[in-house]
């Protein structure tokens, strides 16, 4: 644990272990010049990020700002808002998320996505977790794929009595992990969630930052959040976004910094970043 | 302690009349209601007494007769209607529930030609039946030589309820959250897996509601087979789809339309076997509605 800055206090800060780098050394996706349009309004402008293997990355910053519309670049969830497409480029190991020949069905298998408000299927709990390898075809005992799920999920134990049940009739944060659990079981590379927690109570939420900590050991997570604590508390490197309005009066979503998190926090580069996260703005 | 409490004059909790306006209002809804279900009791009163003497097993078991009224039956009516029913949901079901699939899913909202088939999709349904009947006459049965046949009449009433079938079908479909389709499509399921798995079963009630509701519009359309020339007095029934036919409603027509009054205690008789099958039907959807709701 690294130490902690006075600018946010009582937040445990997770620490590097190796020595300071900006950009992640071993990355999964790096992110090139990406502009996001929608029609012919362009959403975000110009992003240039890494994301490390094996790492939490955390995407901060005020309503509006674009990190949802970058986080939905990563497994090409944007090509299903009509007219919204993606300029620039962004490399997944080496090949272009936005190539030609990519489909965007494949990247979705391999990075999973975990939504703002937890939206099981109105099916059973065991169907929850069985239709991700159902779709894709993967053979298999279905019984130990939904149990390694929900046990990855740390929600097996509580409902591993009622696996039948629908799975509306458990709790939001149960609801969450099962959401988490049904990315797991078709063996992705990476999990996007997209705020999470915002729609649960503080417990359920420790357990989900729990939860992805223990994950990181197998997958690469993305966060967005609106939570700074929570980015500090669970993210390797964490990028500001906010909006800015151009020479045009048109307001377009930039990255302001991407550092590790201990740095961010602690001692940022940027007036505004530091502006956003000591509470002055946003 | 004087300084706690209020002066009485100061709280003013009296009523201002309101109550009375809100009791009127409240009665004035009543009435509209009242209106609606008298006028609705009077007429299944009134056709249940006048056709109660003809309400037994000859209606079913007999074929209609001219020469004797007392005996005479709705079999061909009945059973007519039955094939109707049946065949316009095998041609209008599928195809209304398939393009309600394609404006809802796969459409893309801001090109023209969606816009219109949208726009004509609900003048269709607004279009009177007889008119159904001019195409049906005019193109099914005479252009394409079908003849005043069982497929003539159901391909027409088919035409007649798909607007009302996709409408309804939309609807239900609609009614499903995207979030849903989201979750799917995040696991890497394709878009076809996605409605066939997730968004089809969550909105069967609501399009198996609406079905039956178009299809028990139609068991009382008696227009479009009036165009059509469908007999109105058929002593057989109907042995396949290139078989002539009558329903219900042309065969009470018929019989109103006859001077003996036997024939007017035979139509009421008809009557209520028609409403019989329209409530039937109309509770099932009630049924289906309630059973499978779901709640997000």
């Amino acid at each position: 644990m690294s130490e902690i800055g006075i600018s946010v206090p009582n937040v445990n800060v997770r620490g590097p272990e190796v020595p300071r780098t900006i950009e992640a050394l071993d990355p999964v996706f790096t992110v090139s010049n990406l502009s996001v349009f929608y029609g012919d309004y362009e959403a975000v402008r110009g992003v240039d990020m890494t994301i490390g293997n094996r790492e939490i990355t955390a995407m901060i910053g005020p309503s509006g700002c674009g990190k949802s519309t970058v986080l939905r670049c990563f497994n090409r969830m944007n090509d299903l808002i009509p007219g919204a497409r993606a300029v620039g480029e962004i490399l997944y190991h080496d090949e272009n998320l936005y190539g030609d020949h990519v489909d965007p069905i494949e990247v979705r298998r391999r990075i999973g996505m975990v939504f703002q408000k937890p939206n099981p299927f109105p099916k059973s709990i065991y169907d929850n977790i069985a239709y991700g390898p159902r779709v894709n075809g993967i053979k298999g005992n279905m019984d130990e794929i939904v149990e390694e799920a929900l046990t990855k999920a740390a929600l097996w134990d509580e409902v591993k009595d009622k696996i039948k049940q629908n799975a509306l009739s458990l709790s939001g944060g149960q609801q969450q992990r099962l959401c988490i659990a049904r990315a797991i079981a078709v063996k992705p590379d990476v999990i996007l969630m997209d705020e999470p927690c915002s729609a649960l109570d503080p417990i359920a939420t420790t357990k989900i930052e729990d939860l992805m900590q223990e994950l990181t050991r197998d997958y690469t997570i993305v966060i967005v959040t609106h939570n700074m604590q929570q980015a500090a508390r669970v993210s390797d490197r964490t990028a500001f976004f906010t909006a800015e309005v151009d020479g045009a009066g048109v307001r377009h979503g930039r990255l302001v910094e991407f550092d590790e998190t201990s740095r961010i926090f602690t001692n940022p580069s940027d007036k505004r970043t530091e502006d956003y996260i000591t509470g002055r703005f946003g | 302690m004087a300084i706690l409490s209020t002066p009485r004059s100061a709280v003013q909790l009296a009523s201002k009349g309101r109550p009375l306006k809100e009791h009127l209002f409240r009665i004035a809804l009543m009435a509209s209601l009242a209106i609606a279900l008298a006028f609705l009791a009077m007429l299944l009163l009134y056709v249940v007494e006048k056709g109660w003497p003809r309400l037994n097993s000859m209606l079913w078991e007999n074929q209609p007769s001219i020469r004797r009224p007392e005996t005479s039956g709705i079999q061909s009516g009945i059973l007519g209607t039955l094939w109707i029913i049946a065949l316009t949901a095998v041609m209008a079901l599928p195809t209304g529930i398939l393009a309600a699939i394609y404006l809802e899913e796969y459409a893309d909202r801001t090109k023209w030609y969606n816009k219109l088939i949208e726009l004509n999709i609900s003048n269709l349904a607004a279009v009177p039946s007889i008119v159904y009947g001019i195409l049906g006459l005019g193109i099914i049965a005479r252009w394409l030589q079908f003849g005043f046949t069982v497929m003539t009449g159901a391909v027409t009433i088919s035409l007649l309820v798909l607007p009302i079938v996709i409408i309804s079908a939309r609807e239900a479909i609609r009614a499903v959250p995207p979030s849903i389709r989201e979750g799917s499509l995040a696991l890497g399921a394709t878009q076809w897996q996605t409605i066939y798995r997730q968004v089809l079963p969550a909105s069967i009630p609501g399009i198996a509601t609406g079905s039956i509701l178009a299809l028990s519009r139609a068991i009382g359309e008696a227009a479009p087979f009036l165009m059509l020339g469908a007999a109105t007095l058929v002593r057989f029934n109907p042995e396949g789809v290139w078989s002539s036919f009558t329903v219900l409603p042309l065969q009470i027509y018929s019989f109103i339309s006859r001077p003996q009054e036997e024939f007017s205690i035979l139509a009421s008789a008809a009557i209520v076997i028609l409403l019989a099958i329209l409530l039937l039907m109309n509770s099932v959807a009630i049924w289906l509605r309630n059973r499978y709701q779901k709640r997000w």
